[in-house]
């Protein structure tokens, strides 16, 4: 009888303690909130506000699946919020002054954040500089890098009226109804969910996943058993990059203009998101399916906070609390 | 023989003195805001358009110019750098728009000690020390707001007076704390209820509290008002937050109207009805008016999805900036210039009055 008691509260304590606890909660969280704000403001409840709180978060969604990586294995990469403007601000500047055909700038933004992402890994990996330091120097190096090579200028996706606008359905899609009415479809959400699958899949069942995690778990047993930890370890910066690129194109989808000034604090939104999500800043565990739950909460609250009259500064303050929250029950939950 | 060579001496000094004063030469440093809006590109064009002429008139580089602004215009520290740097580079003047009013007291009193005339543009210096700013070259944004209110009034008028019920006009303004953008904000909410008041109609005012307690019109409560007025802010001048500020403006069902106080704030608007197409230019959709131009406005008023926009001059700003650090740095007199605005709309967005302002 004792027995099974003390089994059960072992089982409890486990569960608690375990990643699933956390996402839960975090779902309870999300649909806590949402109700709160449908009941809040009859206006919340639009399908219109649930296809804008999508339509404008897939840039964060990227960037927060892409830092997962870095964050796992103990890292943490402070350039992309930066290097996102700075990618999509040179793939703008390659249409216009270049004459580069759209799918070029896609390409070439997208492989400018590969390219950075491998700079960033080599310095943290093979180099030994601290994360914090070495994407630092990246963050300030895209943020003048940007305005150096564009002569601090603007740069402009194609908007509405230009040839190539059509970009913009990759995101979201405008069909009219019989009525005349047009309704937004955040088309964008499908490649979300199924980027967010296919990095569940690298992450949790390839030998790539179980290397990032076990560098943040245990890097000298994995060195001591063979395994090249600087590869693996540069491959999670240039995941990263990989998505910082992507994200740089789905901010361009969004917001067609591009100012040199913007990005820095982007990066803060997708770790946070990250952790909120159950990804330990000490490296170890993660799960980018928690990364896009962390991204849901932030968005939801970014969108709904206004809807109920307290402007932005509460965001950050309630965001600010979450985060506090989250990192407080990582802490506790492990032994 | 030595009376030939002190005579020889004396003129190799007199030429040499006469030569340098002939090659002159000023060295200006301009502090703006950044360049995060096309608009300060445009400030900086019509600035170094300036220079070349005026070197090129002159037969020599007369003239140096370095133009600099912080990241954004939330960065005071960096833009405290700037002008730091900028006086220690021994400028003969010193252009300047401050992005916070109060950070550059004590740098302006020593930039004042040192004698080196700094002339206001855009926004300016406001609350400077008495002598620190010799002259100004900005629109008056208080009557460049106005202008906004009174564009958008014909397109609403008739609605106002038909409806029953109250209506509500939006204002999103990218903070409010910057000069320009909050004299632009209340100049347009004023003309607003001025407009109003001759029509007998009530009007309140809501939202953010700078903007509600700086209006001077006699503000009616909301239950007694034909006209709501409501005024948001982000907690930071991105797109981003201007567009979840107006997302929920434009959710409104009783709102007609909306005004974008900036390029940033009038871009959010657009963002904002990307997906809810309630913003356009007939009678039952919400009539939202911009300021400044950019690619991303200037199909949107193509397109009908802002009904107008207020285009400031700012490649006038950049060369009457110049020509009046050039005219302060010789020791002229200078006094303030009102750079002017204009409303404009799809109708007449090519005129040539128009279009010259305008850049993407």
């Amino acid at each position: 009888m004792e027995n099974t008691m003390i089994k059960r509260k072992a089982a409890r304590i486990a569960f608690i303690r375990s990643n699933t606890f956390q996402r839960l909660l975090l779902i309870a969280v999300l649909i806590l909130l949402y109700a709160f704000f449908c009941a809040a403001s009859p206006a919340f409840r639009r399908y219109t506000t649930l296809a804008y709180i999508c339509n404008n978060m897939y840039y964060t969604l990227l960037l927060a699946i892409g830092v997962t990586f870095p964050i796992i294995t103990g890292g943490t990469d402070l350039s992309m919020g930066t290097g996102l403007i700075c990618y999509s601000l040179i793939g703008s500047y390659l249409m216009r002054m270049c004459g580069w055909p759209l799918w070029g700038a896609i390409l070439a933004t997208v492989l400018m954040g590969a390219a950075m992402g491998t700079v960033n890994g080599f310095g943290v990996a093979k180099l030994n500089i601290p994360p914090f330091i070495m994407t630092l120097g990246s963050m300030m190096f895209c943020r003048g890098m940007g305005s150096i090579l564009t002569g601090g200028m603007s740069g402009t996706w194609p908007n509405y009226l230009e040839p190539g606008a059509g970009f913009r359905k990759i995101f979201r899609l405008v069909i009219t109804a019989d009525s005349g009415q047009r309704i937004p479809i955040p088309l964008g959400m499908v490649w979300m969910v199924l980027l967010a699958v296919i990095m569940t899949a690298v992450l949790n069942h390839t030998r790539t996943g179980r290397y990032i995690i076990g560098i943040g778990s245990g890097r000298e047993a994995l060195k001591l058993s063979g395994v090249n930890v600087v590869k693996w370890n540069m491959i999670a910066y240039i995941i990263c990059g990989l998505f910082t690129g992507l994200a740089a194109v789905a901010y361009a989808g969004t917001f067609s203009n591009i100012t040199p000034g913007e990005g820095a604090g982007f990066e803060l939104n997708a770790i946070g998101a990250a952790i909120i999500g159950g990804t330990s800043m000490t490296g170890g565990s993660g799960s980018v399916f928690g990364a896009f739950l962390g991204v849901l909460l932030i968005s939801l609250l970014q969108v709904g906070l206004p809807f109920i009259g307290l402007n932005a500064n509460w965001q950050l303050l309630v965001t600010g609390c979450i985060l506090m929250g989250a990192v407080t029950i990582d802490r506790l939950r492990k032994p | 023989m030595k009376k030939a060579a002190a005579f020889l001496l004396s003129l190799m000094i007199v030429w040499t003195a006469a030569a340098a004063a002939a090659e002159k030469t000023y060295h200006l440093e301009i502090v703006s805001k950044g360049f995060q809006a096309t608009y300060w590109q445009a400030v900086l064009k019509g600035a170094r358009n300036e220079v070349s002429r005026l070197n090129a008139e002159a037969g020599y580089e007369m003239i140096t110019m370095n133009f600099v602004g912080p990241d954004s215009e939330a960065d005071i520290t960096q833009q405290v750098q700037q002008f730091t740097s900028a006086l220690n580079a021994n400028p003969d003047a010193i252009g300047f728009a401050a992005v916070d009013q109060n950070a550059f007291k004590d740098l302006l009193n020593s930039t004042m000690s040192r004698g080196v005339p700094i002339i206001g543009f855009d926004s300016g210096v406001p609350g400077a020390p008495e002598g620190a700013v010799y002259a100004n070259a900005s629109t008056d944004n208080y009557a460049a707001g106005a202008a906004a209110a009174e564009g958008m009034w014909e397109k609403i008028i008739a609605r106002i007076a038909s409806s029953d019920a109250p209506v509500r006009i939006g204002e999103v303004n990218q903070d409010a704390t910057g000069e320009s953008v909050t004299r632009r904000g209340i100049g347009f909410i004023d003309r607003i209820m001025e407009l109003a008041a001759e029509k007998g109609w009530k009007a309140a005012v809501t939202g953010n509290e700078y903007y509600v307690d700086s209006v001077t019109g006699e503000k009616a409560p909301e239950a007694d008002a034909k006209i709501i007025i409501e005024v948001r802010v982000p907690a930071q001048p991105t797109v981003e937050l201007c567009a979840n500020e107006a997302f929920v403006l434009l959710n409104k069902a009783d709102l007609i109207a909306v005004f974008g106080s900036n390029q940033v704030a009038a871009e959010g608007i657009v963002a904002a009805d990307d997906n809810l197409f309630v913003c356009g230019t007939g009678d039952a959709t919400v009539i939202a008016v911009g300021f400044d131009s950019g690619a991303t406005l200037k199909a949107a008023i193509r397109l009908g999805i802002l009904y107008g926009a207020v285009t400031q001059a700012p490649v006038d700003i950049g060369r009457v900036t110049i020509d009046l650090l050039f005219a302060s740095a010789k020791g002229e007199p200078v006094e303030d210039t009102d750079t002017g605005c204009a409303f404009y709309t799809r109708e007449n967005i090519d005129a040539e009055e128009i279009a010259q302002n305008l850049y993407d």
